[in-house]
């Protein structure tokens, strides 16, 4: 068995020479060995037609919300009873809110750092 | 390097532990999974290819890339999807020169960290977007769900095999954060101050490994019957079958690397003898049980509850033990 200790840049060199060298073969491999034959078909959708959904992946902000609504319910219930309430003064007190807190804590952290020197 | 260190490289890249050697691993392991699965259930697996049916999930794969057609659709890339997932293939084989198992081995400080990369980042990667090239309403869903997992699972993941590859390596008589630490695996396990760091990371590294293979209780990706088999819903035919070998050398690589840094390796015997060999596959095959085991018992979670426990049981380990390790 050999082992050659190197420096961490050589070692990726030396790895990223032999996933080169994997890609080659079996990129080689896989297209003199694969199946030729295809077929053109709908996207899958229990067979449904495509025209049951507006788009053939979901945006990107169904995503996000979904993933909110159903995991981060604490926060998706912050955000719709406190912030979006469809009140423009209940999103000013929450934004105010958060930014009196950030305002002050950035104060007092000034005015520890004056006081004990940078 | 010289011509015969090179050569050597070329050889361990391609036949042991590389391309062919890993493949038939991988494929090996689907089969034990298979087997152990069936026993659970109370039914024979595969029998009838092989002795015991040892070659059944080769002739599936070799069906899949010969026989079967490829179904695609008017937004599919295949091309895109498939030079993906020979991506991740390669770079996932490629890693294995770091692995003390080849006979021309890479090593050098903060190794680990590049085996991490190639080894479990790139190919998770590369299934991503080979799965957003054959899009699809299911695919879409799948790939969301495996997203939300990965976003506590890799993280658990690296902390799980950072953590003691550090703990075997801050001696200095091994590169720092390589590999090679392997050798100090039964002395960290003797530790009475690093046992516990040990245990926790090694929960970790099982629980967040069930979740990257996406076995059962994690494989609400895939939820067959619910979403249809999600990401790879619109794979199908080669895709399919390259999809398939990609996840097996994924948990084929995997495991070995649990048997290294967990299990030390052929310790207390050596690579090039009977024992070492031995050991090794004893190990290898413990490992496997143990997830076929926790695959075997365990319900489908849905998403939230599986992010959760991930993150009880996977996350919070991994962090105790950071914490833990930054004391010690």
């Amino acid at each position: 068995m050999v082992t050659l200790k190197v420096d961490p840049y050589m070692a990726v060199a030396i790895s990223i020479g032999a996933v080169a060298l994997l890609l080659a073969i079996t990129l080689l491999l896989y297209y003199m060995l694969k199946s030729r034959i295809t077929r053109i078909s709908d996207v899958y959708l229990s067979g449904e037609p495509e025209s049951v959904v507006s788009s053939i992946s979901p945006s990107i902000a169904s995503l996000y919300w979904g993933f909110i609504r159903r995991f981060a319910r604490s926060i998706f219930n912050i955000l719709v009873t406190k912030v979006h309430t469809g009140s423009l003064h209940d999103w000013y007190k929450f934004i105010s809110s958060w930014y009196g807190i950030l305002l002050l804590i950035s104060i007092v952290v000034f005015t520890t750092l004056m006081l004990i020197g940078w | 390097m010289t011509i015969d260190q090179t050569m050597l490289l070329i050889l361990s890249t391609i036949i042991f532990p590389g391309l062919f050697f890993i493949i038939s691993l991988a494929l090996f392991t689907q089969y034990m999974v298979r087997k152990i699965s069936a026993r659970y259930q109370n039914r024979m697996g595969p029998s009838y290819v092989g002795a015991f049916g040892v070659l059944q999930p080769f002739y599936d794969f070799w069906k899949l890339l010969r026989v079967k057609e490829t179904v695609k659709t008017r937004f599919s890339m295949v091309k895109t999807a498939e030079l993906f997932f020979l991506m991740g293939l390669t770079f996932s084989i490629g890693a294995l020169v770091f692995l003390p198992l080849s006979p021309f081995r890479v090593c050098s400080e903060f190794d680990v960290l590049i085996f991490f990369y190639m080894a479990s980042v790139i190919p998770f990667i590369s299934t991503v977007m080979a799965s957003m090239a054959m899009p699809g309403p299911y695919t879409s869903i799948g790939i969301s769900r495996m997203l939300s997992i990965a976003t506590i699972a890799e993280p658990a993941f690296f902390a799980s095999i950072i953590i003691p590859v550090y703990l075997t390596t801050r001696g200095g008589d091994v590169l720092f954060m390589s590999l090679s630490g392997y050798v100090n695996v039964p002395r960290t396990w003797l530790n009475p101050l690093y046992v516990v760091i040990m245990l926790l990371c090694f929960i970790a590294y099982i629980v967040s490994l069930q979740a990257k293979v996406m076995y059962q209780p994690f494989n609400i990706p895939e939820a067959e019957q619910e979403i249809i088999a999600g990401f790879e819903t619109e794979f199908s035919g080669p895709l399919l079958a390259l999809f398939r070998l990609l996840h097996d050398v994924e948990l084929a690589i995997s495991l070995l690397l649990g048997v290294y840094i967990f299990l030390g390796g052929p310790l207390p015997f050596r690579h090039l003898s009977i024992g070492g060999v031995l050991l090794l596959i004893v190990k290898y095959v413990v490992l496997v049980i143990v997830i076929t085991l926790v695959k075997n018992v365990m319900g489908r979670y849905r998403i939230d509850q599986a992010l959760i426990q991930l993150f009880k049981y996977s996350l919070i380990p991994a962090i105790i033990s950071s914490i833990l390790v930054s004391i010690v």
